[in-house]
């Protein structure tokens, strides 16, 4: 009968405690490589949990979205805005659109309540803002096509600011002060939250909280009352589905160039696009670390492979006597097999442990979730193991086919 | 009863390209109980015939016969078990495993030969003790000296209750005061019964046995020792 298994793991673990500072380089490869395939799951795991999420919470993937085109040099003349008649335009043109709404945003649009004063982004919008940001009223009601017709003075609060103004009153049928204009309040919308991984940016750990300290008024309202002269400077059109977005976003581009003269003032961008871009960026930096970790991992095979056949060597007496006292040819090879692949699991769980560290971080930095996963784990270990098994044959091997006799005479 | 009888036992050796006969047809008997010496110059052939009665080699012709069985034909996967159960070696220089303590060191057949973990411990303590080192059980052969690891290395050979103890110039490395020592305690297990076989050059080693075996050539020598 062969020992078992569990006494080459005794023997295995006694080998590597006898010779820690080589076991620790032994797996030096093997922790690269599997904090790498970490790494990997974990970006390709957060990517899709994040961006889909994000995308769904900003309005999902059929969004097209025009705005300032920042790559455009502006001394080339051109501006980035759009009146009302260049707006009737683009939306004749594209009837398959679900939703359209143009909107302008005042930065210096003061609320006033009674004593109380709020500096609240102010937004002019389409009634269709709320399909479009898939954003509706908690209370009260929405801005209607009756509003923007008539450009009344009427306005929809972001959580936040009906709180900060209101507290727990209710703030419907209220009349506000924005600039000079009397509002009445006809809604307040729904908190919009998202949670920040890796904590707490400007607006702590809710990532849309600067949503929720807007506020909205009628596109015509802004552009005669509030703020007059201003133009629409962004423009965000909903579809039907993420392929008819990247449809209407190819068929806008050249509608916006026709518009401005071929001066590429806006940049027209489709979350579809964006998130495509998004998941091949999130390929070619998983490729790079596959590569890595394929690289680490058969560097450190070999490596293993040679300080193995290297130990074999240097204990061919030992081996020896271990015939001469009765070890079998198997025994042998177990013993040495065993032992690579307790040195290579080693090497996955530090891989695991220092992977585990790097995910916070990288995390951190990528402000995206980065946990571990049991797949991580059983993944890691089994690249580990594997590592042992196929780079601990030819060692095993040529320890379990010494002879003897050979072998005993060896200093 | 014949423990090892062996039949024109030839083993042939590749030096390089040159074919070099170690063994040229030895023909041995050797009892149960008996204490034989096999002396020879070096380079008679007196280690491969001991590498051949101790299962590490196989000849290239004639019979083996090991208690009984024939064993000069079986394949070498066959002879580790045989080595574990049969033979108990005892070399020149001691061949402990210098990272085991000495109770590791002679529990390692039994561990081969499949023994329990807890049966093995405590055969292990026994056979040490019976050579005077059970104070020592958990020190490492380098803690000890030449004739106290030499003892650790019979116990660990007589640990299986073998058939037969191979002893290969066992006392060669130690002064005469614990070369004596060995000896005795080799004389103490033939006088229990044991089979012991010493590979010597030395004549007052082989003093100790009941015969002695002379080799030559890869031959039985009978002439004349003098000569």
């Amino acid at each position: 009968m062969a020992i078992s298994v569990l006494e080459s793991l005794r023997v295995g673990l006694t080998d590597i405690a006898m010779r820690k500072v080589r076991s620790i380089v032994t797996i030096l490869g093997i922790v690269l490589g599997v904090m790498c395939i970490m790494v990997v799951l974990a970006i390709l795991a957060g990517m899709n949990k994040s961006t889909m999420s994000w995308m769904g919470e900003r309005g999902g993937l059929s969004k097209v979205e025009i705005g300032f085109n920042w790559q455009y040099d502006f001394k080339k003349g051109g501006e980035a805005k759009l009146n009302l008649a260049e707006l009737r335009t683009i939306k004749s043109l594209i009837p398959e659109a679900r939703a359209f709404n143009p909107n302008i945003s005042s930065w210096d649009a003061r609320l006033r309540y009674r004593d109380k004063e709020y500096s609240a982004q102010c937004f002019g919008v389409y009634p269709d803002m709320q399909i479009v940001d898939n954003w509706f009223p908690d209370k009260g009601r929405f801005i209607s096509d009756i509003d923007l017709r008539e450009s009344s003075n009427v306005i929809v609060l972001g959580s936040s600011v009906a709180k900060e103004i209101f507290g727990n009153h209710n703030p419907l049928g209220k009349k506000v002060f924005l600039k000079n204009q009397v509002m009445e309040v006809i809604g307040v919308l729904s908190e919009k939250y998202w949670e920040q991984h890796g904590g707490g940016g400007m607006w702590g750990r809710n990532a849309l909280e600067y949503m929720n300290q807007r506020s909205f008024i009628p596109l015509s309202t802004m552009m005669t009352k509030i703020s007059p002269g201003s133009k629409v400077d962004q423009l965000e059109i909903l579809a039907y589905s993420p392929e008819e977005a990247l449809a209407l976003q190819k068929k806008l581009r050249p509608i916006m160039l026709h518009i401005k003269d071929g001066k590429e003032v806006f940049r027209v961008s489709s979350a579809q696009e964006d998130m495509l871009e998004m998941q091949k960026n999130a390929q070619i930096f998983s490729a790079i670390f596959i590569m890595i970790a394929a690289i680490s991992l058969l560097v450190g095979g070999i490596v293993i492979m040679n300080i193995m056949l290297a130990s074999i060597k240097e204990r061919t007496r030992e081996i020896g006597v271990r015939l001469a006292i009765g070890a079998r040819r198997w025994d042998i090879f177990m013993q040495f097999m065993v032992q690579t692949v307790l040195i290579t699991s080693l090497g996955g769980v530090f891989g695991l442990v220092f992977g585990y560290l790097i995910l916070d971080m990288v995390g951190k930095y990528l402000q995206m979730p980065m946990t571990a996963n049991s797949n991580m784990i059983f993944s890691a270990l089994g690249v580990s193991v594997g590592i042992g098994l196929i780079f601990g044959i030819a060692p095993a091997a040529r320890a379990g086919n010494l002879d003897p006799v050979v072998a005993l005479r060896e200093e | 009863m014949e423990i090892i009888k062996t039949q024109s036992l030839i083993k042939d050796y590749l030096l390089g390209k040159v074919k070099v006969r170690a063994l040229d047809g030895i023909d041995l008997i050797i009892e149960t109980g008996e204490f034989v010496a096999i002396m020879g110059p070096s380079g008679s052939g007196k280690s491969t015939l001991m590498h051949i009665i101790g299962c590490l080699d196989s000849p290239t012709g004639g019979e083996y016969y090991l208690d009984g069985d024939l064993v000069s034909n079986l394949p070498k996967r066959a002879l580790a078990g045989i080595r574990n159960r049969k033979i108990g070696f005892v070399f020149q220089s001691f061949n402990l495993l210098p990272h085991f303590n000495i109770l590791k060191n002679v529990e390692l057949p039994l561990m081969y030969g499949g023994m329990s973990f807890s049966k093995r411990k405590r055969r292990a303590e026994e056979v040490l003790e019976s050579v005077g080192l059970s104070d020592r059980l958990k020190h490492r052969p380098n803690e000890l000296s030449g004739g106290q690891r030499q003892r650790v290395a019979i116990a660990r050979a007589i640990v299986n209750k073998p058939s037969i103890l191979l002893a290969d110039e066992p006392t060669g490395n130690l002064d005469s005061q614990a070369g004596g020592d060995i000896l005795e305690i080799f004389s103490e297990l033939h006088a229990a019964g044991n089979t012991v076989i010493m590979v010597t050059h030395d004549p007052n080693v082989a003093a100790r046995a009941d015969r002695i075996i002379q080799i030559r050539d890869g031959l039985i020598y009978h002439g004349d020792l003098s000569a």
